[in-house]
């Protein structure tokens, strides 16, 4: 094999931010809200929200493959109206790797919106100003260490992901093969040399991505030391 | 505090003492073979038939051939290995992993096209495939399955290659390929003609001249302290009753043994 071909590479980074972005739309919400609710149905969607961790990922991309593939209700209405395909589609890879990662980032956010003070809140709140002021103004500030690391730890959840992305993204080269399943295919292919040198790229960038997150936590508030 | 040191303590003493940890402490007459995925159906009956001749267990292990060549490079405990391409044990002897003698070849397997018998859809010839009823079609990734690089082959040589490239989804091997054609999320399934089931798929068998002969071979691998048993079992593939077994799902025979 000459030359590596970095497609690869570029779609798992792609799949992996939309991945975060997705995840960081949806979970922080609902991590909020879990973090504000205390009853039986909090607990029950908090411990539904492990399943993808619980699940082996290749059962978890079978289901995916079932519930929104191109027999499933979904999948057919998609497909017969607008012919729209989700599994075997980069689109299908990004799902894949959102459900993989977005507990991560619900668990992590979670507990750091528990831990801001509530006398801040209720300050505020004398003060006049409405919850969502309050939201993004002193709650997402003060707990934004902890959704950084959330962040952190569902994009490298993301962005390894290899079991639920090969059922459901169906592997296609230079569409939607990930890094991971190209480095498995190589080892697989009996080229240790190819994937050992995709492994190293991968391992560089993504600790380089990772770092940055890390820091982006530090310098919001400006200062060097937790 | 107290009572979850016991428990542990004793989980630990229970674990550590069970005889499934540790390899030397296997039923001294088990053998463990690593299996390409288009044996499930032939060895399963094989083994069992095995079993019940020389009262020797059988724990046959299914996977892709690529894998389980990795897995005996680095020392996995197999004592046989089964795969779908005799390139692969070729590559285990020359690292000094298989003991050579033992090397037989023992079925030649087929490859074709499936559909399922959920749909109307029907393959008589390979061209069918670029009707526009076929959406998606499932090949196990030719990369590194035999049965995927097979299939690959037979639409290169019918000039279908390039315009069907833009229908295919990868499978990790046969078994995935088939899984998605079960699941209705492709149309069709290039599969082993050892893995159909007729009440589930319809077959269509690919002309055997269009691609590289899908040789199977069987070693025994180095290191084994079953070497007695894993020779008995090999030759028990390649004699009467095994090779029944492997015509009975589909594998040619190879000539001159």
């Amino acid at each position: 094999m000459n030359g590596i071909n970095l497609f690869p590479l570029f779609l798992s980074f792609k799949v992996a931010s939309a991945s975060v972005a997705i995840a960081l739309i949806t979970g922080i919400p609902l991590a909020y809200f879990l973090s504000r609710n205390k009853n039986r149905l909090s607990y029950f969607i908090d411990s539904l929200m492990n399943l993808p961790i619980i699940f082996p990922p290749t059962v978890l991309g079978y289901y995916l493959l079932v519930l929104l593939g191109r027999q499933s209700h979904i999948g057919k209405f998609l497909e017969n109206n607008f012919d729209i395909m989700i599994v075997f589609t980069p689109l299908g890879a990004v799902l894949a790797s959102t459900i993989v990662s977005i507990p991560y980032l619900i668990k992590a956010a979670k507990v750091s919106f528990e831990e801001v003070d509530k006398d801040y809140i209720n300050a505020a709140r004398v003060m006049g100003k409405t919850e969502t002021v309050i939201f993004f103004t002193i709650i997402l500030p003060i707990a934004w260490r902890g959704v950084i690391s959330g962040v952190s730890m569902a994009f490298a959840r993301a962005l390894g992901d290899f079991g639920t992305t090969l059922m459901v993204a169906g592997s296609i080269p230079d569409e939607t093969l990930t890094m991971p399943i190209a480095i498995y295919n190589s080892l697989q292919a009996d080229d240790g040399k190819t994937a050992n040198i995709m492994v190293l790229i991968m391992t560089i960038i993504a600790l380089a991505t990772l770092f940055i997150i890390s820091r982006l936590s530090y310098k919001r508030k400006g200062e060097r030391n937790a | 505090m107290k009572i979850f040191r016991l428990i542990f303590t004793l989980l630990l003493l229970y674990n550590t003492s069970g005889t499934n940890l540790h390899p030397e402490n296997r039923q001294s007459k088990d053998i463990t073979i690593a299996a390409a995925a288009d044996l499930v159906l032939a060895f399963s009956e094989i083994g069992k038939l095995f079993e019940k001749t020389y009262g020797i267990r059988t724990k046959i292990i299914y996977s892709s051939s690529g894998t389980a060549r990795e897995q005996i490079a680095n020392g996995a405990p197999f004592d046989i290995y089964a795969s779908a391409n005799i390139k692969f044990v070729d590559d285990l002897i020359k690292a000094g992993k298989i003991i050579p003698d033992t090397q037989e070849l023992y079925g030649i397997g087929r490859v074709g096209a499936a559909t399922s018998v959920k749909t109307k859809l029907r393959i008589s010839s390979l061209n069918d495939l670029l009707k526009s009823d076929y959406k998606k079609i499932a090949i196990a990734d030719p990369s590194h399955a035999p049965y995927g690089l097979a299939a690959k082959q037979t639409l290169e040589k019918l000039g279908l290659w390039d315009k069907l490239k833009d229908k295919m989804i990868y499978a990790k091997d046969i078994q995935h390929s088939l899984s998605l054609l079960n699941t209705g999320n492709v149309e069709a399934a290039f599969i082993s003609l050892s893995v159909v089931n007729t009440k589930k798929v319809n077959f269509y068998l690919a002309d055997d001249k269009l691609h590289a002969p899908l040789k199977q071979s069987i070693a025994v691998v180095k290191g084994t302290k079953k070497e007695m048993e894993a020779r008995k079992f090999i030759k028990f593939v390649n004699g009467t009753e095994g090779r029944k077994i492997m015509i009975k799902y589909g594998f040619i025979l190879p000539d001159g043994k």
